[in-house]
């Protein structure tokens, strides 16, 4: 019998301006709600949620953090056993766009080599006030081999998505791991034998 | 409902009947006491049961979390608790396994009763010490959740608080658990560390808040054990309490990237308070190591705002304080050059306006006052660290910074043009108020090793006596290095106090060093006095740091010959102030009246002479009556009385050199030393300085002549050629070419230290020196150039040359080498 009450455990980080709405977005996953004058993230935000996906249970240890410059070095501190990131950026600010290769490079120097970056663009619901076009974004997450997501944690639009996409990302990733280096598992919590599984696709 | 299903109970494993038994049927109820009891005997006796029934209260834990059966929750998680009390042995390993899960699983939960919970578990466990060490347990969630909890923002203050109490005890948890064990998780590596220290220093930040929040004194101790910044800073002093030499670095680095971050080095408080415990806390033989850190971090943050810098700095100061004899640790010199570099850097920074004066013009706008509070926090902490080193070292940092004093000498190459100029005199400034403060209560003991001459040459260099702030800087140095008993304060301002007797003052007897010492320098020391004397610019801290000085070197260095000598300095000043050669103010010439007038009334009571005593007094009765304004309480005011009747002084108003040469004499001092006029030595260096041109120099030995021509002969009796005055030339020049001996090997170190680009850029700057004065002496073409190599040549080429030949000549006793 299996201790565990998951097959997977996966660690995804949030990182992106403050304000973008990486709470939100958090909050619309693991709480289903978008919670009214969110505050600001102090330090780092911690939500476990275990999803289901063909049978398997995938449990995702979310870890939220600050926007704000004055938590950087703890916020990077966590950056280091994520196995993906979501880096966000709000669609109806620009700055917070041109800020994405600052981000970048902080994820060169403190994420392990093997994280995936899923580049996410919140508020899509506020279309009239849209600041960078779909096009713009999607050139750049080609560029830097990121995937790219349009959400709105408002509107729960491609929210649930994100998601459960990345965790079929993930799994493959790690079941690709496992073959090559023919052990039980890299990941850390991950609670099954290997076998050859197509998941849904990845955006 | 639990575990009761009659029909298959039988059927079950005895540890898991067993498990079951504890739970009650309402879990209002809690544990069942006895029967937990049963479940502790049966582990006990079955110890390789102990990880099934860990496996089997978990899973049952588990179900209930899912379920939110928050009650039994509790139940099983005591019941663990409880298992892993009892149970020291070696099974507790895998137990301990499904232990921790169970601690994550309510550590993942979002209900702060059970985060709480789990953390308390936690905690009982960390305080547990296992036998067996446990090869691939990682902390990584526990240090990341509670760093996580650290920072809780939840709406209610009460649960905020209790929820980040709990953080901070787990990473204390964590921190206990893993410190001393090598084989578990290091602790140390930046990845946990970048975590734990910026949580507690965050709660211990808010630590203000907190107390103002707290009503009444009386509520304070119950609040304490309440607050979460208490237990932060009771955290922090464990760890770094704990860290060994390897680790310091790594649990620093995350301090200071939180102070820079959290924009904390400017109020400041926070910094050096986080340095405080810091400093009280680690092991002390490690402190240098802080410092360290600290130097490499003002050197990180060399262009960011002076506030920051300051702030940096100031943390310096405290923390040298704090670690005393250790803090400097084995790189002296390297720490005051970092701190004099950035005073460096700070200078061009407020003359550039810029921190690159290349590029980014106006990027970042330079404040100049912010500069300067940053200038004065360095000299500040220079001071700070110096007072913590041994006395051989303190000399030494003196040197160094001596040595990084910009003078127009053979060795440093002047920066030309007006701000070069500026540059120059800020930094020689600031070098010399670094110095000012190394040299503050330096109590050496002996002055002759402490003060070499490759110290006392340039800080008594005429390039350091034009610029009036300068000078005066110089004169406090020259006190306080000479000031071993205190004395100073005393005698800072200038009277004639008829018994002195009232100033307690502590004298020793001149040590053989100090004699020897005066030996050596003596002859320098009173042309400085003389020549600073001599300045227009002098103002009243001037004369009082003069009259410092002369009073100074009468208490701590005084033998009979120097007493002589300070007598004929201080007659000579007199002179000075009545023939007036430099068209000195009437305020200075009274200023200077009434400072040999202080000084004769001190001196004259310290040698105990009747008949001086009564001569000085007699003077300064005199004084009193018709000419106040030649006495220090008239002159030294905030509003100065001083009188233009300067310019005639009757002759019963001043000190007769006749007089006293007369009466000391009688009592066996020196009469026929007595009665030579004092005349400055003058080197070759004041000769080239720029305001004592060769012009002037000329004049003072015109001067020198003309004093002794028969119109004055009655104050300055002409000097006989003594066997005493010879062998007095003789030992002098000894003294010289001791002088240029240690300049040579100085010379010669440079050259074997320094590295080529210096050397060269030397050797082109002295070129350009040595011709721009060849020009200067051929202008005057009064005399050949002086030889570069040294004084002697110099001196005697210029005696040669005069149109006197040398055997006609009337050498007044000490202008001669
Ligand atoms: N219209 C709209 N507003 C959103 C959306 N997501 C977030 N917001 C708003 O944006 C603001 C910031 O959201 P947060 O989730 O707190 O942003 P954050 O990225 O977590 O910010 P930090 O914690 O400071 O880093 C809040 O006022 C939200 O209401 C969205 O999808 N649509
Ligand atoms: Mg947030």
């Amino acid at each position: 019998m299996s201790m565990e009450d998951y097959d997977f455990l996966f660690k995804i980080v949030l990182i992106g301006n403050a304000g973008v709405g990486k709470t939100c977005l958090v909050r619309r996953f693991t709480q289903g709600l978008f919670p009214p004058g969110q505050g600001a993230t102090i330090g780092v935000d911690f939500m476990i949620k275990t999803v289901e996906i063909k049978g398997e249970k995938i449990k995702l240890q979310i870890w939220d953090t600050a926007g704000q410059e004055r938590f950087r070095s703890i916020t990077q501190s966590y950056y280091r056993s994520a196995n993906a990131l979501i880096l966000t950026y709000d669609i109806t600010c620009e700055e917070s766009f041109r800020c994405l290769p600052e981000w970048l490079r902080e994820i060169e120097q403190y994420a392990n080599n093997e994280v995936i970056t899923v580049l996410v663009g919140n508020k899509i619901d506020l279309a009239e006030r849209r600041e960078v076009s779909q096009q713009r974004a999607e050139e750049f997450a080609e560029s830097q081999n990121m995937y790219y997501l349009e959400t709105s944690a408002k509107e729960s639009d491609n929210v649930e998505k994100l998601f459960l996409d990345l965790a079929c990302r993930l799994i493959s990733e790690a079941r690709q791991n496992a073959l090559v280096n023919n052990v039980d598992s890299s990941l850390p919590g991950e609670g099954k034998t290997i076998s050859y599984l197509n998941c849904c696709n990845f955006n | 409902m639990y575990g009761v299903c009659g029909c298959c109970g039988a059927l079950r494993p005895r540890y898991k009947r067993l498990v079951d038994n504890i739970f009650p049927e309402d879990s209002e109820d809690g544990l069942i006491k006895s029967n937990m009891e049963k479940l502790t005997f049966y582990a006990l006796s079955a110890p390789e049961k102990l990880d099934r029934i860990g496996a089997y209260l978990s899973e049952k834990l588990s179900r209930d979390v899912a379920r939110h059966r928050y009650g039994y929750v509790c139940i099983a998680m005591e019941a663990l608790d409880q298992l892993l009390m009892a149970c020291h042995c070696q099974s507790i390993n895998l137990f301990v396994e499904s232990f921790l899960k169970m601690v994550a699983k309510l550590l993942e939960s979002e209900k702060p009763n059970l985060q709480i919970l789990g953390t308390n578990s936690f905690v009982k466990f960390a305080n547990i010490e296992e036998d067996t060490p446990s090869y691939h347990r990682s902390y990584d969630f526990f240090v990341s959740r509670f760093s996580e909890m650290c920072h809780s923002s939840h709406d209610d203050i009460e649960i905020r608080n209790k929820i980040r109490m709990a953080g901070i005890k787990g990473l204390q948890g964590v921190v206990r658990k893993t410190v001393n064990d090598e084989l578990q998780a290091n602790i140390w590596d930046p990845q946990h560390m970048d975590k734990i220290v910026p949580s507690l220093l965050y709660n211990l930040q808010h630590i203000e808040e907190a107390e103002s929040r707290s009503p009444s004194p009386l509520q304070t101790t119950e609040k304490e054990r309440e607050n979460p910044a208490e237990l932060a800073e009771r955290c922090l002093r464990e760890l770094l309490g704990r860290a060994a030499y390897g680790n310091i670095k790594n649990a620093i680095k995350p301090v200071l990237m939180h102070l820079d971050n959290h924009s904390l080095w400017e109020p400041k408080i926070f910094a050096v308070r986080c340095f405080k415990i810091i400093m009280f806390s680690i092991q002390p033989q490690h402190s240098h190591l802080v410092i360290q850190q600290l130097l490499g971090h003002l050197d990180a943050n060399s262009r960011s705002a002076a506030t920051v810098r300051a702030g940096i700095v100031e943390v310096l100061s405290e923390a040298a304080v704090i670690a005393a004899t250790g803090s400097v640790g084995p790189t002296v010199l390297e720490l005051f050059n970092t701190l004099l570099r950035h005073l460096r850097l700070s200078i061009d920074y407020e003359l550039t306006g810029s921190y690159d004066s290349a590029i980014n013009i106006g990027t970042k706008i330079i404040k100049e006052h912010e500069e300067r509070m940053f200038q004065e926090g360095i000299i500040k902490t220079i001071g700070s660290f110096a007072r913590t080193l041994p006395t051989y070292q303190r000399s030494e940092v003196m040197l160094f910074i001596m040595g990084k004093v910009p003078l127009p000498s053979l060795h440093h190459p002047m920066d030309p043009g007006k701000t070069g100029e500026n540059r120059n005199r800020l930094i020689q400034i600031m070098l010399l108020k670094s110095l000012l403060q190394v040299s503050m209560g330096f109590q050496c003991n002996n002055m002759l090793t402490a003060l070499p001459s490759s110290f006392l040459d340039p800080l008594l260099s005429p390039a350091l006596m034009e610029d009036g702030e300068i000078r005066l800087i110089v004169l406090e140095i020259l006190i306080c290095l000479i000031d071993r008993h205190l004395n100073r304060r005393k005698f800072s301002s200038i009277s004639t106090v008829p018994d002195i007797a009232v100033l307690k003052l502590k004298v020793d007897k001149c040590s053989r060093p100090d004699t020897l010492f005066m030996k050596k320098h003596s002859q320098q020391l009173y042309r400085h006095i003389y020549l600073s004397c001599n300045e227009l610019s002098n103002v009243q801290a001037h004369y009082e740091a003069i009259y410092g000085l002369l009073v100074m070197i009468s208490i701590e260095l005084a033998n009979e010959e120097v007493v002589v000598d300070l007598i004929r300095l201080v007659l000579a000043i007199q002179d000075m102030a009545i023939s007036n050669e430099d068209n000195l103010s009437a305020y200075s010439r009274c200023a200077l009246h009434a400072l040999c007038a202080a000084y004769l009334n001190l001196i004259c009571q310290l040698t105990t002479v009747p008949a001086f005593c009564q001569h000085i007094h007699e003077v300064i009765e005199m004084r009193q009556k018709d000419a106040p304004y030649l006495l220090p309480e008239d002159v030294f005011l905030e509003k100065p009385r001083w009188s233009k009747s300067v310019e005639q002084v009757e002759v019963n108003l001043l000190f007769l050199q006749s007089k006293v040469s007369e009466v000391l004499g009688g009592s066996g001092y020196n009469s026929d030393r007595l009665s030579t006029p004092y005349v400055p030595q003058l080197t070759d260096e004041d000769r080239l300085s720029k305001r004592k041109s060769i012009g002037e120099t000329i004049s003072l030995q015109v001067e020198v002549e003309s004093r002794n021509s028969p119109e004055k002969e009655e104050r300055a009796p002409a000097e006989e050629i003594t066997f005493e005055t010879l062998k007095k030339a003789i030992v002098d020049s000894v003294a010289v070419e001791e002088q240029e001996r240690e300049r040579r090997r100085q010379v010669v170190e440079k050259f074997q230290k320094a590295p080529f680009e210096e050397i060269a850029a030397h050797c082109g700057a002295r070129a350009t020196l040595l011709q721009s004065k060849l020009n200067q002496i051929f202008e005057l073409t009064i005399r050949p150039p002086p030889s570069p190599s040294g004084t002697i040549t110099a001196a005697f080429g210029q005696s040669q040359n005069h149109s006197i030949p040398v055997y006609e000549m009337k050498f007044p006793d000490l202008c001669v080498y």
